[in-house]
């Protein structure tokens, strides 16, 4: 292989066909960025998901003097009906842990909760319900649990953050696929418009190719210019596109996003320099295999 | 040679068959003419030599090679072996006669050193010593077309095919560019050369292959352009 020929052929290439170089590496780095911020967004929602199920519980709200409802029918729960409850929460498989909260914990929570206002001189401890705390092993499978001790006497209420928080991840999940679906698209858009790039070098370069057919160089040899030329462009482009991700991650989420919305913890640079090596990798394949599948149409013996 | 058994090449836009049923042989170191009124297949008949074309029916040989077992990829093998002109010179206007040359083998991954050794002795032989660092454009048609003779003959072809090579050359011209062919004849290369020109052909007499629809009208050895003309 003469190094020296495919080197200047690749120069020569790219300085002849300056500007479509030039919106090839722009093609590319959108659509490294695009698939980079697919990527952060999936583990985005991801780490948020994990962050929630994690804190996901169960509440046992237990009957106090003022309650009213089926289960409240003796008043205040007993010593013995709390022993039951417990009992039955500790047995069950899918619990992991019991936690109790008795009215002055409470009372402790809910004035720190309202700290500023004056709540917290109106209501009085025995107002507030005891609890058990429950944390599930399965954050899926709360249904067992609820319905095993919510019919129990001295049980006032059973609620479950799963309820509350699955609007959450509905749109967590949608945004996951949205950002997959934007990956597909902008992925597919890139090859052709690669593709479209290379045809025109192609296009451009007919004499050459054509004399180099004739003289008998190899398919490998007529079609290596190109290809690594579409790889350079690729590897430009792909740089670019990262840097525009780090840009992004911090100017967006690290400078306002995760300062105001502390809720979940926020990708970050290392997250990005984690997916640098697979973007770098996939805008040079991707160009290489826009090309390489372009050439063989165009170019063929 | 080149051995066509009963080739018949329809294009598939066409419905009047380009070849049709052809069968010709032709052998080592021969200087073949090949005649006939425009579209009765002569560059077809040399674009299937070449395999730029398949025929639609019929079998091919050419330099020991069956092209119709012949797999893609050795396609461009037997195109080393095989130098071709056309009347349209198909030179790089941006390279010099030098590199124009030289690009035909670096293409096929020739090495520096062979390179600057052939590409001189091959513009000796076309007379051309002395203008390697000229530009296509700065040259007369005949040069430019001797530049493409030498590009088609430097890496000592078995064959060398050339398409009307002195068609857009004045008569003069072309008189140069055929004892130049005759030579490369000479060295053992086989020629097919399709041409127009009447008084050519009836200088050289050569074998002279006349077509006409396709088809096989004459085949005479120390031929003329044509009885009838
Ligand atoms: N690529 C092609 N596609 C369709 N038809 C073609 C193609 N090339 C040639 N033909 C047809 O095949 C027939 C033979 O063409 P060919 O070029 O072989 O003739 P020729 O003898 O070289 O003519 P000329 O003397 O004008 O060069 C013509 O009818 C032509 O129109
Ligand atoms: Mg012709």
């Amino acid at each position: 292989m003469r190094f020296q020929y495919v080197l200047s052929e690749i120069t020569t290439g790219l300085r002849r066909n300056l500007t479509m170089t030039i919106a090839l590496v722009i093609v590319v780095a959108i659509s490294i960025a695009m698939l980079g911020a697919g990527l952060l967004i999936r583990s985005q929602a991801d780490t948020t998901k994990g962050y929630w199920y994690d804190r996901i519980e169960i509440s046992v709200f237990m009957c106090n003097e003022y309650s009213t409802g089926a289960g409240c029918a003796d008043g205040a729960v007993t010593d013995a009906q709390r022993d039951v409850i417990r009992q039955t929460l500790e047995s069950h498989p899918e619990v992991d842990e019991v936690f109790y909260e008795n009215q002055e914990q409470a009372f402790e929570r809910f004035s720190e909760q309202f700290d500023d206002s004056d709540i917290g001189g109106i209501i009085t401890p025995d107002q507030l319900p005891e609890s058990f705390r429950v944390a599930l092993q399965d954050p899926e499978e709360y249904d067992g649990v609820v319905s095993a001790v919510s019919g129990l006497p001295g049980v006032q209420e059973v609620t479950d953050q799963r309820q509350l928080l699955e609007p959450l991840f509905r749109t967590l999940d949608g945004f996951q696929l949205v950002a997959f679906a934007i990956t597909v698209i902008q992925i597919v858009a890139a090859v052709l418009l690669i593709g479209n790039t290379i045809r025109l070098a192609a296009f451009n370069r007919r004499r050459e190719t054509g004399i180099m057919r004739l003289v008998g160089a190899s398919n490998f040899y007529i079609q290596l210019p190109f290809i690594l030329e579409a790889a350079i462009a690729g590897l430009l482009g792909s740089v670019l596109g990262v840097i525009a991700l780090f840009a992004g991650v911090e100017l967006i989420v690290g400078r306002f996003i995760a300062p105001n919305l502390q809720f979940t913890s926020w990708v970050d640079s290392a997250d990005v320099w984690a997916a640098t090596p697979w973007l770098l990798v996939a805008g040079v394949l991707f160009s290489m295999l826009a090309s390489f599948i372009t050439l063989r149409r165009y170019l063929r013996v | 040679m080149i051995l066509f058994d009963n080739v018949s090449k329809l294009y598939p836009t066409q419905n009047q068959a380009a070849l049709d049923s052809l069968s010709l042989e032709i052998e080592k170191g021969e200087f073949v003419f090949l005649v006939g009124p425009s579209g009765s297949g002569k560059s077809t008949f040399l674009r299937l030599t070449l395999r730029e074309e398949k025929p639609t029916a019929g079998r091919i040989r050419v330099a020991g090679k069956d092209l119709h077992r012949l797999s893609n990829w050795k396609v461009p093998h037997l195109r080393r072996r095989i130098g071709t002109v056309f009347q349209d010179f198909r030179l790089l206007p941006n390279k010099t006669v030098f590199e124009n040359i030289a690009f035909a083998l670096q293409v096929i991954g020739k090495p520096r050193r062979q390179i600057n050794r052939d590409v001189p002795a091959v513009l000796e032989l076309v007379g051309l010593d002395g203008k390697e660092d000229r530009l296509p454009d700065q040259l007369s048609g005949g040069e430019q077309q001797r530049v493409a003779v030498a590009r088609a003959f430097v890496n000592r072809p078995l064959i060398l095919l050339a398409d009307e090579p002195t068609g857009n050359l004045d008569p003069g011209t072309s008189v140069g560019i055929m004892k130049l062919l005759d030579r490369i004849n000479r060295t053992g290369t086989t020629v097919v050369m399709a041409t127009h020109d009447q008084s050519i052909v009836d200088q050289m007499r050569k074998r002279v292959i006349e077509l006409e629809h396709g088809k096989l009208v004459r085949d005479q050895s120390r031929g003329v352009y044509g009885y009838t003309r």
